[in-house]
């Protein structure tokens, strides 16, 4: 893909998630739009993935850890043809099989449930030991949040990791610098972020987490790292491209009780698209 | 020491040995039959007794976390979602209460086949004390949604038992403990976690137990047999899925229930055998177990005298509760 369809493929993922989580009303637009181009590299440029055939043996799994950000797997799995474009409407509304959490038994695609925060990557840890039991040359990749980075699991996991050389799993810190009570800095200080996970043993890398060729370029990089497992700290912006949410600590979790706050949202994305449903 | 197969043969009767070692040799016997079968733990390998049982015999299904029971539930969900069956060990407290809330989502909630297994429950804790005397994982374990609790009561039936979780793509928490038990079943004896057994037949009293007070039960009811109260003792080895109809039928002929269990009364076996007599058929219950409190450093008698749930208060309660029926 040219760097204008990675563009413009962006700000239609963008412009749909919104909508979609709009329609329910509420939904976790920050920490989702901060992930839209490492989840569109993952989808589109790195992960093997056989649609049509969701529990293909060979596939590359992503395990989103920060299971609050499914809308915007939700939507590139839609993409992908997982299933209907027109179910990203039904996110978070009742019998939905898109709930605001990671679900992997309700959605196709969806590797493994996360949501109670820290617990995706000790499942990840668990997918990548299986393969190297098994001799597979699948990849795991994991996201986690920093917020998420908190929770002493996420550190149990960083130890078993690295302990097990588990070089076929390459995780992805969305590092962008908030959390639901106010900036990470003033709430749990995570830094020297880089300095901890090459202090755990893992091959570390810092990216921009906007930037496609930065993020491409390292997913690369970390493949072809033995040995270790790898962590990407990915420097992003909460609420990414609308002017309603970027950078505002308070967009975590967004409501939308009305029509006029619908409207405001939408205007505030960088560009209008034809919706795909 | 690791004992080969032939060796493990000759020795023959597995209650010559502590459950702890019939664990690990079943689960032994397991990988050596499905290969996706593997042993998790959480540095307590010595104390499950699969190390070295299993770390030597079968190395590359072996996996210790280290002391990080939150993070072996997640691994071994991972491991499930790839077609494994994980059996993570850890002492009770740690394997349910410690990590009740990765074993909910991770486990239960998206259906991993995670098989868990709590060591030395309740007051077979001994020396440990307060501190790990798990007096409720029954309790938390049973109200978990698409959890099966089991609790063997010898170690032909932890086998029977191993045999089914391994078979089954159930998640699943099961009580080990850890001593030495005495003979109550065959080897190879059934078990179906949807089914009780009748181990004494009578009419005067239902006598209700799981797991280590069975053998303590089975034996009042013996002895309470020579005096002439007839006692129909039901051991469940599952807790849940509990087997209701067993229960209602010995209650419509007896009249009355004890039951007696070695964790707390609040939500376990008793409220499990409540919760179905009084909805379907309403008879005086007693419940016996570990009142509202915590566990403490102490040997067996001192802490079944303390809280009245050894065999001579079983056996008070069941005489009480057969002579006191309209």
């Amino acid at each position: 893909m040219t760097r204008e369809q990675l563009d413009s493929l962006a700000a239609e993922f963008r412009y749909v998630v919104t909508d979609a989580i709009c329609r329910s009303g509420v939904g976790h637009i920050g920490g989702v739009m901060s992930l839209v181009e490492i989840v569109i590299t993952l989808y589109f440029r790195i992960m093997h993935l056989k649609p049509e055939d969701p529990s293909w043996p060979d596939r590359d799994r992503l395990v989103l850890s920060k299971g609050h950000a499914g809308p915007i797997v939700y939507t590139a799995l839609a993409y992908k043809g997982y299933f209907p474009k027109v179910w990203l409407t039904t996110i978070n509304k009742n019998g939905t099989r898109l709930p605001s959490h990671m679900d992997q038994i309700l959605t196709p695609g969806v590797e493994m449930t996360a949501g109670s925060l820290g617990q995706g990557l000790s499942c990840a840890c668990g997918m990548a030991l299986a393969a190297k039991h098994d001799g597979k040359k699948h990849r795991v990749f994991c996201i986690i949040g920093d917020g998420e980075s908190d929770e002493g699991q996420i550190w149990e996991a960083a130890l078993f990791a690295a302990h097990n050389r588990l070089d076929n799993l390459i995780v992805i810190c969305d590092y962008n610098k908030m959390q639901i009570d106010g900036r990470t800095e003033e709430i749990m200080n995570l830094e020297p972020l880089v300095d901890k996970w090459r202090a755990f043993g893992w091959e570390t890398f810092e990216i921009n987490g906007h930037d496609w060729e930065d993020i491409h370029d390292t997913i690369r990089k970390a493949d072809a790292v033995t040995g270790r497992p790898t962590m990407i700290i990915a420097h992003t912006i909460k609420g990414k491209g609308n002017r309603e949410t970027e950078g505002l600590v308070d967009c975590h979790n967004v409501k939308i009780p009305d029509e006029t706050t619908y409207q405001r949202i939408m205007c505030g994305l960088d560009c209008k698209c034809d919706l795909p449903y | 020491m690791v004992v080969n197969n032939k060796e493990r043969q000759k020795m023959g009767n597995y209650h010559d040995i502590e459950m702890r070692v019939v664990y690990a040799q079943t689960l032994s016997e397991l990988i050596e039959r499905n290969p996706a079968v593997c042993c998790i733990e959480a540095d307590l390998g010595k104390a499950d007794a699969s190390i070295p049982e299993i770390s030597k015999r079968h190395p590359g299904n072996f996996i210790n976390c280290g002391v990080q029971e939150a993070n072996m539930i997640g691994v071994g969900a991972g491991l499930a979602k790839e077609g494994k069956i994980p059996f993570c060990a850890t002492f009770t407290a740690f394997a349910t209460r410690r990590c009740y809330d990765q074993i909910t989502i991770s486990v239960a909630y998206a259906n991993n086949n995670v098989k868990i297994v709590g060591n030395s429950p309740g007051i077979t804790q001994g020396p440990n004390g307060g501190t790990h005397m798990c007096f409720q994982d029954l309790s938390i374990m049973r109200a978990m949604p698409n959890m099966h609790v089991y609790s063997p009561a010898d170690a032909n039936e932890l086998r029977s038992v191993m045999f089914y979780m391994a078979a089954s793509k159930q998640p699943t928490y099961m009580q080990l403990v850890r001593l030495k038990m005495p003979k109550l079943f065959e080897e190879g004896a059934p078990f179906d976690p949807n089914q009780a057994k009748r181990l004494h037949e009578g009419k005067d009293v239902t006598l209700v137990a799981t797991g280590f007070m069975t053998r303590f039960a089975l034996d009042v009811a013996r002895q309470l047999a020579t005096e002439g109260v007839k006692v129909d003792l039901l051991h469940y080895p599952s807790v849940k899925p509990f087997d209701a109809q067993t229960l209602i039928d010995s209650v419509r002929k007896t009249g009355a229930a004890v039951t007696v269990e070695n964790q707390s009364i609040i939500g376990g076996l008793g409220s499990a055998v409540c919760e179905v007599l009084s909805e379907y058929h309403p008879v005086r219950v007693r419940r016996l177990g570990i009142p509202d409190k915590f566990g403490e450093v102490a040997d067996q008698d001192y802490l079944f005298n303390k809280h009245g749930f050894g065999p001579e208060h079983i056996a008070r309660a069941c005489r009480e509760l057969a002579g006191s029926k309209p």
